[in-house]
């Protein structure tokens, strides 16, 4: 069974058509990263799902139910855009209006459970607007893991986190995805969701443009030999003769892409006078996958 | 490890709700210091006017005398007896009539336009409208803590002038009604509260983020209804007047809450 299903989604906004007919699969028990541009649909879409807009067309299936089903939308988690907490209340008040919203039994030990999880059980008595960005963020999870949600929506989760708090993060979604939840995660943090994300969906002007899984997206992305020389110029014309896909990346390596023997360029290079001082073979991530496929340069 | 749903029926959804706003309005300061407004108002029109009380002021460019007419008793400032009951046809638009209980409606708009509109402003509504589809939860939730905010502030202002007629010696006495009118009188005052709540949630769901906006439409759209006050809930009301404004205030609540729904259905709640 699917957590999400949507088919032929469409949402405009005055003339601007935000959503141009999108489909997306999230299988339960996954980590489904969802990438896209800025204002390419994910956060219109995960509103949808969320019942905080309404499409124009199309259909949303929530564990095989109308994305209307109160007994399914019960038991979702969701952080969109930023935390809804009151300002004036305190962490803790927040979290109990929450428990009560809801129906937890025994909410206390509930929230205290869930404060510790995100490392912020010193902050319970904190106004919610005396909080800084990193705690007020932790807080919104907070409120999003209460009550054991069946589907997370998070939209950018990790904004304004440190390093620990990303690291908390990662640990705390996949032992959620561990307990048989399943995760939507929007991120611009690619390296971060390429740590944990199970399934992934890249969306483009309202359209969803790619879905795969971790293990097709390995799959798909292209394997290259970096060759880190002193004479870069001689040796870059020397490969461009013999191979067809060559590069130079940010750092000042020579990239042959599509070759996974690095011996022979070694020999090659060495056949024509050029030494390699470093070499090793490599693939594209989750970024490089993703900026060449908006570029539309086709990562396979 | 499959996730299960319970099954999450309208009672237990109501009550949830129900519980997220009791708490939100039992522990919001904003709440206490409009209930004190409505204690301390009346206290303070009683005392001004009584200072007031057959004062001569001269019009320094007619050189007319005019003599500052304060309440007679204490009562007055809750309403006034019916036109029906009196040879006076034509409402007086003085200090007795327009400084009385009818302005504490007007004071209940604040309040319901702050309370709604903050789950929109503070992003709650996220989380609310989320976990719930029926949007009919959310209205009905509001319209009862609304109305039970609005009724604290009525009885507040009842009490506020029992206390504030003692300070000035002002008299209790009744003219034209006895005690069980009086009774009946501020029950229908009370049992209107929910029309004008119902009101201005509607007029706040409008409003949603827009708090000033919400206050403008309620205000605005509660002035038309004002003049029903004193008609449904005079001092000399009887067990019909109560009957009237339960009927009424039943009746506006599921039309105004039906209206509130569709714009909740209809409209963006982010």
């Amino acid at each position: 069974m699917n957590a999400i299903e949507i088919r032929n989604l469409t949402k405009n906004f005055g003339v601007k058509q935000a959503l141009k007919g999108l489909n997306m699969t999230v299988p339960v028990g996954s980590i489904y990263g969802f990438i896209g541009e800025n204002g390419s649909g994910k956060s219109t879409t995960e509103k949808i799902i969320c019942g905080l807009i309404h499409p124009n067309g199309g259909s949303i299936k929530l564990y095989g139910r109308e994305y209307t089903d109160t007994e399914v939308r019960a038991k979702i988690g969701v952080l969109i855009e930023s935390p809804g907490c009151f300002p004036n209340m305190t962490v803790w008040n927040n979290l109990k209006l929450q428990a009560d919203n809801l129906s937890i039994k025994n909410s206390d030990a509930e929230i205290r459970k869930i404060l510790k999880l995100v490392r912020m059980e010193g902050a319970a008595g904190n106004k919610y607007k005396n909080c800084s960005l990193g705690m007020k963020q932790r807080i919104g999870i907070a409120m999003a893991l209460l009550g054991n949600p069946a589907l997370l929506v998070l939209d950018e989760p990790i904004n304004g986190l440190d390093a620990d708090g990303m690291r908390i993060m990662r640990e705390v979604l996949v032992d959620i995805a561990k307990s048989g939840a399943t995760i939507v995660v929007s991120s611009h943090i690619l390296g971060e969701l390429e740590k944990i994300a199970t399934h992934y969906g890249i969306v483009r002007g309202g359209k969803m443009i790619a879905e795969m899984t971790a293990e097709e997206l390995e799959n798909s992305c292209r394997k290259f030999v970096s060759v880190g020389v002193a004479k870069k110029d001689w040796a870059k014309t020397f490969l461009m003769r013999k191979y067809s896909n060559v590069e130079e990346d940010e750092q000042g390596y020579i990239r042959v892409y599509d070759q996974t023997s690095p011996e022979e360029i070694v020999s090659y290079l060495y056949d024509n006078c050029v030494i390699v001082n470093e070499i090793k073979t490599d693939k594209i991530g989750l970024e490089e996958y993703y900026i060449d496929l908006m570029q539309g340069k086709g990562a396979k | 490890m499959e996730k299960t749903f319970e099954a999450n029926g309208f009672t237990k959804r109501l009550k949830s709700i129900l519980k997220v706003d009791a708490r939100r309005l039992s522990i919001s300061p904003f709440f206490y210091i409009m209930v004190g407004i409505s204690l301390i108002v009346p206290i303070l029109i009683l005392v001004m006017t009584k200072m007031m009380d057959g004062k001569v002021s001269v019009d320094p460019q007619t050189g007319k005398e005019t003599v500052m007419k304060g309440f007679e008793y204490v009562w007055q400032i809750l309403g006034s007896v019916s036109s029906t009951a009196t040879e006076q046809s034509e409402m007086n638009m003085d200090i007795v009539s327009m400084c009385n209980i009818h302005m504490m409606y007007f004071a209940i708009a604040v309040l319901v336009c702050v309370f709604v509109c903050e789950d929109f402003r503070s992003g709650y509504a996220k989380n609310l409208f989320t976990v719930r589809a029926k949007k009919t939860d959310y209205v009905v939730s509001k319209t009862i803590i609304g109305s039970i905010a609005g009724m604290c502030m009525i009885l507040a202002f009842v009490l506020g002038s029992i206390i504030g007629g003692g300070i000035t010696n002002l008299s209790f006495q009744m003219v034209g009604f006895n005690l069980f009118n009086l009774i009946c009188s501020i029950i229908s005052k009370v049992l209107l509260v929910p029309i004008f709540v119902s009101i201005f949630l509607t007029m706040s769901v409008i409003g949603k983020q827009k708090t000033w906006l919400a206050m403008c439409l309620s205000l605005g759209v509660g002035m038309f209804l004002f003049m029903i006050i004193s008609i449904a809930s005079p001092l000399d009301a009887n067990i019909m007047h109560i009957c009237l404004c339960l009927a009424g205030s039943a009746g506006f609540a599921a039309g105004m809450g039906a209206v509130s729904n569709l714009i909740l259905q209809k409209t963006s709640l982010v």
